[in-house]
């Protein structure tokens, strides 16, 4: 028993004495308190306060001050993981001795790349997009833009590299002609973008701003991605989702529309039905040209997405539209100066892509169908002349991400294209198989030079000829906001085909770009400097034997041959400022191109009638908070052109004054019963300005006609209702 | 008996250490939140934001099972995506507290309608920085992530604080307005007084700020 109690005591002894040992062991440790004392730095030595320094895997830690200074107590002991992080820049992690005090320790951060640090390939390239912060144009500012009227190349026009050309459609850039430039939607050709083709008018583009997230203008030296095109890429990427749950309405002087939107979790429908009329709107505005019907057309469109998987979007669009229209154009060579056109046209364009990637992004797939059909069907003075297009096109591209941001990319596209003009029930054919492979490269050689190179290898059925081109690009970081970059590449397009009716042993013509490029972004503010040179090799030349013809609508009937070539040079600048003055926007263009070339019927180098050798634009935009209301006012001045004069002994030597327009354009929302409405005016051409785009002059050389727009000051006024659209809606609307 | 009494002993000493660990968890994330409450909400201050989004990380890199102190420096980033004078500023705290979001979603392992309503915070405030840019996509990334809220606990008060804010802060014109949001901050007061945080440190914001702006719309 007794010797029980004794074995418990000493238990208990034994067991206070572990007590006290544990808590001697402890409590030292407690008592003992060691400071830790120090900076954190970038890599350049400047200070970073309110960075985050701490002991990992304890709550003892402190937070740097305004000089980067941070000081803290621990009660570890021994060694420690101290670990530093700040916003933006990557942890630090360091073993440390505990032993003594810590009186400077020095911690150098390094910066995370981001889109401030990281150079980005941009020469030849200009962006409109939300999602990429060093974008210069937002989605947005292509339907806010007065004097572009909501058509995507309408503003387009009004950027560096682009010159403006009224009476024609396309894109004119850095002295190329309009059939230079194509447009891609999602990686797909589009064959008809724009409304079919009209004697002296401009037709529109076919395709709704809203329906993209990002447009890319490119004025030269693009991706090897794309090809046939001599100057530029226009790139339009469709949207993941839908914008507005629900129906909504428009109606504005020109036509009527319902749209429609659904969406779920994974699936959406957009449908577009229209009807448009442009009989009213020239009631009201006087017309230059003379309209016997007026344009009408009618149109619907339906997209449908798909999410399958996580990160892969089917999207199929699919759009038909007709129109109808008919027009005294003039026409210098016929006796009554006129010339009666009837058109008729039906256009089909369908697309499907399907986009995703795996394994975390290291490989991303984009692939595509696309068909296309076009019939315009016209007489002119009553003789049938038919024009039939049709393009198949396939195309599939697989990128892969390698370390550090390199990618490597290798694609190949197919397309089978059935061309048809008819001449009085006489159908000409033509038949073109094209394919077109190329790999491309893009490397970080630091986070301030980076490289793109890239080469496209084609292949034409018509002219059995195959090409390969290489591109090249190259950008470098000058400072924190600027960079500078260089972009060349050769660059290959198919002749017209309608010179290959008559000649199919013809090469393809050849465009060689050297671009450099500077710009700096910050605060708001960008400014932009391009310079570029041009060379056109291998372009087609006309024979005919017979003076100049300066006909627009004549048919190529001459020998033909590759013999041509020309340059362009210039440069381009571009300034926008979105801060000095609040809720005003403004950005302001100025481009000069010189350009000669030897080509069509030229007998010798001239610049062609296509060329303004300065542009200049000034946009501005504001927004009034208490109207709700949206003003915007553009300026655009193109400087005359070269026009031919047969009474002239220099060829292509005259030209015409230069085109001044003022328009303005204003949008205000208003909310009616709970819907959204946006009322929207324009006015275009303010100063009712005669403006002549070029002069035809009559066989005998004795009468010139001048050709100048549609209508001199016009004005359009619309609306579009978003129905049963929920509230929450402000100057972010536009 | 010996080997039985000091293993006892061991025993009590482990669950007491355990217990002055879960104590000074519990304590720090006291102070913490103590901390953010502390700061003046119409006026605050971006370096004791930085301090205390600082401290809610240190416990997280600490307690490395704990989604709360996640929760919370994502929070304090969310506020400094508001305050931060530069879009690019603002941005980077947002993205921030994107990434600690989606940390905290990761060790909470089951959908947690907290971290919904203040990934749908996150949105509200990344399209306050750029509304003109922001508003269609950060517009439906809010509606989304409050549904989903909605469909994890309906209950939670947070949820109809964050849709009265919105429609407090939209124009009348545009259906919002402060008449608009009455009957939703109304709710969201209604479900204030029944809300119980499942501890002291779990969330309990909004029921000052429901107030405030419902004191505005009378």
């Amino acid at each position: 028993m007794a010797n029980r109690f004794v074995s418990a005591v000493t238990h208990n002894l034994l067991a206070m004495k572990l007590f006290y040992c544990l808590l001697l062991f402890v409590s030292p440790a407690v008592l003992a308190q060691k400071s830790i004392q120090g900076k954190v730095t970038d890599q350049k030595g400047n200070a970073l306060p309110g960075a985050n320094v701490f002991l990992k895997g304890t709550y003892d830690g402190g937070t740097t001050d305004a000089n980067g200074v941070f000081a803290f107590q621990t009660s570890e002991s021994d060694t420690a993981t101290i670990a530093a992080s700040y916003v933006g820049f990557e942890v630090f992690e360091k073993k440390i001795n505990l032993k003594e005090n810590i009186a400077a320790l020095s911690i150098r951060l390094e910066e995370l790349a981001n889109e401030l640090n990281t150079v980005v390939i941009t020469a030849g390239a200009f962006e409109a997009s939300d999602e990429k912060r060093m974008a210069m144009l937002k989605p947005l500012d292509i339907v806010t833009t007065a004097g572009a009227a909501a058509d995507i190349t309408g503003a387009m026009q009004f950027l560096p590299g682009a010159q403006r050309v009224g009476e024609q459609e396309g894109l004119f850039v850095r002295g190329g002609s309009g059939q230079e430039t194509k447009i891609v939607l999602d990686g797909m050709i589009v064959q008809n973008p724009f409304f079919s083709s009209l004697p002296d008018v401009q037709s529109r583009g076919r395709f709704n701003p809203f329906m993209f997230k990002g447009t890319s203008f490119s004025t030269g030296g693009y991706s090897a991605q794309y090809g046939q095109a001599l100057s530029s890429v226009l790139l339009l990427n469709t949207t993941d989702k839908v914008s507005n749950n629900g129906l909504g309405i428009s109606l504005n002087l020109a036509n009527a529309g319902l749209n429609y939107d659904y969406a779920n979790k994974n699936q959406s429908v957009s449908a577009v039905v229209y009807y448009g009329n442009l009989r009213p709107l020239f009631k009201l505005v006087k017309q230059n040209v003379e309209w016997i019907h007026a344009p009408e057309f009618e149109g619907s469109s339906l997209t449908y997405r798909w999410k399958p998987t996580k990160n892969g979007v089917l999207k199929v669009y699919g759009m038909y539209s007709d129109s109808h229209l008919s027009m005294d154009s003039r026409n210098p060579s016929s006796e009554s100066g006129k010339m009666r056109l009837v058109l008729k046209n039906n256009n089909a364009f369908t697309t499907s892509t399907y986009t995703d990637s795996w394994a975390d992004g290291r490989w991303t797939l984009n692939s595509g169908l696309s068909y296309s059909r076009n019939k315009d069907k016209m007489t002119w003075d009553g003789v049938n002349f038919d024009r039939f297009d049709e393009r198949t096109q396939t195309r599939l591209v697989l990128t892969r991400l390698l370390t550090g941001n390199n990618t490597i990319l290798f694609g190949a596209e197919a397309h089978a294209i059935n061309i048809g003009n008819g001449v009085d029930g006489t159908l000409h054919k033509l038949k073109d198989r094209y394919a077109a492979a190329f790999v491309e490269s893009e490397i970080y050689i630091s986070r301030a030079l980076a490289g793109r190179v890239g080469v496209r290898s084609e292949y034409s059925s018509v002219i059995s000829r195959a090409n390969i081109a290489p591109r090249l690009s190259f950008a470098y970081k000058t400072g924190r906001y600027s960079q500078i970059s260089l972009a060349a590449g050769q660059f290959y397009q198919n002749p017209d085909y309608r010179y290959l009716y008559l000649n199919k042993s013809l090469r393809n013509e050849r465009a060689d770009h050297l671009i450099l490029n500077y710009q700096i972004i910050k605060n708001q503010r960008t400014f932009r400097v391009e310079t570029f040179y041009k060379n056109y090799a291998q372009l087609v030349r006309e024979f005919t034997g017979q003076p100049f013809d300066a006909d627009p609508y004549r048919f190529p009937w001459g020998a033909t041959n590759n013999g041509g070539e020309g340059y362009a040079r210039g440069f381009d600048f571009f300034w926008r400022d979105q801060k000095s003055i609040k809720n005003l926007d403004y950005w302001v263009t100025y481009s000069f191109v010189d350009s000669k070339r030897l080509f069509q019927q030229y007998a010798h180098s001239a610049t062609p009638t296509f060329i303004s050798n300065h542009n200049i634009s000034l946009i501005t935009k504001k927004w009034f908070e208490k109207a709700k209301t949206n003003l915007s006012a553009t300026y655009a001045f193109t400087s005359g052109r070269p026009y031919y004069n047969p009474n002239n002994d220099e060829f292509l030597k005259d030209r015409t004054p230069a085109v001044h327009n003022v328009s303005i354009q204003a949008s205000k929302l208003q909310s009616i019963k709970g819907n959204l409405v946006i009322f929207y005016a324009t006015v275009d051409n303010i100063l009712n300005t005669r403006n002549v785009f070029t002069y035809r002059y009559t066989p005998d050389g004795r009468t010139r006609y001048a050709v100048g727009p549609q209508s001199y000051r016009s004005f359009f006024v619309g609306m579009q209702i978003m129905l049963s659209r929920k509230a929450k809606v402000e100057k972010d609307d536009f | 008996m010996k080997r039985l009494f000091t293993f006892a002993l061991l025993f009590v000493l482990a669950t007491g250490m355990v217990w002055a660990q879960n104590e000074k968890y519990t304590k720090a994330m006291s102070d913490g939140i103590n901390a953010l409450l502390a700061i003046d909400r119409s006026n605050p201050d971006p370096k004791s934001l930085v301090e205390i989004s600082n401290r809610f990380e240190r416990i997280a890199a600490a307690e490395p099972k704990e989604w709360l102190p996640k929760y919370y420096a994502a929070y304090a980033n969310v506020l400094l995506g508001f305050v931060a004078p530069t879009l690019n500023e603002k941005d980077q705290y947002l993205d921030k507290a994107n990434a600690l979001l989606k940390e905290a979603e990761g060790i909470a392992g089951k959908p947690n309608d907290e971290l919904e309503i203040l990934k749908a915070y996150q949105s509200q405030i990344h399209l306050a920085a750029d509304p003109m840019n922001r508003w269609q996509t950060d517009g439906e990334k809010f509606q989304g992530f409050l549904q989903s809220a909605k469909s994890i606990n309906a209950e939670n008060p947070r949820i109809y604080y964050l849709e009265g804010s919105s429609l407090f802060f939209t124009p009348e014109e545009y259906g919002g307005g402060k008449k608009a949001a009455k009957p939703m901050l109304e709710k969201a007061q209604q479900k204030f007084s029944a809300f119980k945080p499942e501890t002291a440190i779990h969330p309990d914001w909004g029921k000052m700020e429901t107030e405030w702006m419902l004191s505005q719309t009378n």
